[in-house]
Order: structure tokens, then sequence, then C-alpha cells
């Protein structure tokens, strides 16, 4: 008993501090968001920019989705399996993974190449499936298990496990808000060309550690920063403050 | 000392935590601010630099042509020369704005010479210019948001405070002010 409260205090004052480190983090963002006006990609200047605009795949280089085999640019899924033990129960991962490919953003006034790499890439869900007992997975699912080594059978009478498969993809013509770095496109030779537009990269900078990626707008984005920042501080506070109570008495 | 008074210690050493990491934020945040300014307006100096260099070449192009507008050619190489030696943001803006203005009247001026319309080294630099002039419309565009993000948050609270400690003042937009753009139709005529 006097362990599992003490247990129950660590996280208590673990997840207020955590809370309210998330928050720290997630003001200095924002106000990296708000400080950076959007850039018109014909006239990217190099370091660090702010763009909106649709994605445009290339043909000869485009991915599929692991679960829907819609065409991307980039996809992370997660399978999690349903687990209970006595009156608790979860959802464990017992897979995940991501790929992505260069794309491209346009706007009214150009394209500039992405390198999605290491970006923070924040979007919803675009497809969740679920397979359990009586409830097979469908044909690509099964096909995308089978290639990745994932039984969605038990090995009990082959009785099917309780499974959950997510997906996040973006697909052309999605609309991306992006903060990152502009650089010199590696991929052309001649940096002198006219226009200048096809000889930057957005990536993630040297020295600039926050490169993100999301299909929401600004707005939409601030907005969802400001109730973290809001609640972080609150709720971190709260339970910074139970969990010293905690200790003392 | 009773509950309350822990309860109070803590809230209030809590406090001290975010208004010091909002203190340490906010000040770095006008730091970015003021560099992403003298960086936005340096990339705008190099793109007017770029337009002067091709200012010549224009002229040079068209003389032949344009006999009986040479004053407007004479205008643009004063405006060319007024830029240059211009001092203020105010000044390179009204500068600027007239060399927009008489780039765009001499192209309009060129559909009247077919010949000097399908010329190749015209068709280039119009080609050029145009895209220069279109890069600097987005780069005076993103310098003045940039300097109104700046100007609106040391005037807002609680950014005012951790302004009025740096001694942060107001900056112009990319603007020409009535005088300086009187000075640069003076010196056309």
């Amino acid at each position: 008993m006097f362990i599992q409260f003490l247990v129950f205090r660590i996280f208590i004052s673990a997840l207020g501090i955590g809370l309210f480190v998330w928050a720290i983090i997630s003001f200095k963002n924002k106000r990296l968001i708000e400080n950076i006006p959007t850039s018109k990609i014909r006239s990217i200047a190099m370091g660090l920019v702010e763009i909106y605009g649709e994605v445009v795949g290339r043909k000869d280089n485009i991915l599929k989705s692991p679960f829907s085999q819609k065409d991307c640019v980039y996809y992370r899924y997660k399978i999690e399996e349903y687990r209970s033990s006595g009156k608790s129960s979860h959802w464990a991962t017992i897979r995940k993974g991501s790929d992505y490919v260069y794309f491209y953003i346009k706007d009214d006034t150009g394209m500039v190449l992405i390198d999605p790499k290491d970006a923070k890439i924040d979007i919803p869900a675009d497809n969740v499936f679920n397979s359990s007992i009586g409830k097979d997975p469908s044909f690509k699912i099964q096909q995308f298990l089978q290639r990745e080594k994932v039984r969605f059978e038990g090995s009990i009478f082959g009785i099917n496990r309780t499974l959950r498969y997510t997906e996040y993809f973006i697909e052309p013509y999605d609309k991306l808000y992006i903060l990152g770095t502009a650089a010199d496109n590696p991929f052309v030779k001649d940096a002198s060309t006219f226009k200048g537009v096809d000889d930057v990269i957005i990536k993630k900078g040297k020295h600039e550690k926050f490169y993100y990626i999301s299909d929401r707008s600004e707005k939409m984005i601030l907005s969802r920063l400001n109730l973290i920042v809001l609640c972080g501080f609150v709720f971190g506070s709260l339970l910074i403050i139970l969990g010293i109570i905690s200790f003392i008495w | 000392m009773d509950m309350f008074g822990v309860i109070l210690l803590i809230a209030l050493f809590l406090i001290i935590i975010i208004l010091s990491v909002s203190f340490l934020i906010i000040y770095n945040n006008f730091v970015r601010l003021r560099n992403n300014i003298s960086k936005s307006l340096a990339n705008i100096d190099v793109l007017l630099k770029q337009r002067s260099n091709e200012i010549p070449n224009l002229v040079k192009t068209v003389k032949g042509y344009m006999k009986h507008e040479k004053e407007v050619l004479e205008s643009l190489t004063k405006a060319r020369s007024f830029l240059i030696n211009s001092d203020t943001l105010s000044q390179k803006a009204a500068a600027d704005n007239a060399i927009t203005g008489l780039v765009k009247s001499i192209f309009a001026i060129a559909e009247n010479y077919p010949d000097l319309k399908a010329g190749e080294n015209f068709l280039k630099l119009q080609k050029r210019i145009t895209g220069l002039e279109n890069e600097l419309a987005d780069r005076r565009e993103f310098y003045n948001d940039s300097v109104t993000i700046y100007n609106i948050r040391i005037q807002s609270i609680p950014d005012l405070v951790v302004a009025r400690m740096m001694h942060l003042n107001p900056i112009d937009l990319f603007k020409a002010t009535k005088k300086d753009q009187e000075k640069v139709d003076i010196n056309l005529k």
C-alpha cells in the first residue's frame, strides 16, 4: 500500500513537471510561429522560413500508404494490440514505422522542394481499422501484415487477435503549413540560375532545431498551442503542488 | 507552517519560474525579431542592387528605339543614382517606387516598337526585371509584415515590459515619406 502510494505521488509530481515543461516548450514554439511571417515561395530567402501551400507529388517517386494503399509522400503507421490483465486493459503498440519521399509545395507564386527528414509532422490520423474475433482485416492490410511478418491470428486455435491499425499520411493536394530552413538545393548544379526558386530546398537546419510540418492552418496551430500552454501551466502547477503536498504529509 | 502556507509558497515559486522563463523567451524573441528585420532588409537591398545593375543594360537596349522618350530613360538613370546614393529607408523606398513606375512605363512604351519587343535581348531583360520586381514586391511585403509584428509586440503586454527594459523603439515600414517621394519626383523632373 505504501509503495503504491509512493509510486502514485512520484507519478503525479512527474506528470506535473512534464506538463509544465511541455507548456514552456509550446510557448516558445508558439512565439516562433507568430514571429515569422509567411513567405511567398518565389521569393524565399535562405534561413528559417514559413510557407503554406499545396503538396505536389512526383509521379516517379510516390509512396503507398500502408493500409489503404493511397498515393502519398509521407506516411506513419502503428499497429496496436488490445491487452487485458485482470481489471486493467490497454492498447499496446506492437509495430510502428514511417517512410517519406521528397516532395514539392506549391503556392500561387512558385514551387519549392521539401525534404521532410527529421521534421515534426503534426497530422491527424487518416484511417483507423480494426480486426478482432470474427472480423478479419482487409485484404490490403493482410498483404501489409504478411510483408511485415505480423500475424493477426493468435496462436490459440488461430483466433484473431484484437488489433487496431492506424495510419497517418500526406497526400498530393493536401495543404501544408511548413516552418523550416531554406537552404541550397543539392540537386541543382547551377545555383546562379534565374529566379533561384529551383535552387532552394526546405529542410531541417543545422542550427535551427525546429522543423515543423502540419496540415492545419497557422491559426489552428496557434490556437492549439495556446490551449496547450494554458492547460500545461495550470494543470502542471496544480499537479506539482499536489505532488509536493503529498510528499510533505 | 500550515498547509495553506506551503501551497502559497509552492504557487509563488511556480509563478516566479513562469515569469522568469517567459522573460527569457520574450527577450530571445525580440533578438530574433530584430535580426529577422535586418535580414529581410538586407534581402531587399540585394534585389534592389540586382535590379539597379540591369538598368544600364535596359537603357542601352531601348535607347536606339525610344528617341522620342528620351526623358523617361534619363529619369530612370537619375532614379538609379538616387537609389545608389540614398541613406535612409524612406529614400530607398521613394527611389524604388520611382524606378518601378519608370520601368513599367518603358515596358508599356515598348509595345509601340514591334522590333524592340521581339528582340531577344529586350525579352530577356524584361523577363529578368519583371522577375526581380515580383520578388521585390514579396520581400517588401515580408519586411513590412516582420516590422508590423515587431511594432505590435513592443507595444503589447507583457512584451512591453521587456521591450522597455531593452530600450526598443518602433521601426519604420518600407515606405517613402511624402517629403522623400517629392524629393525624388523633383529630381526626376
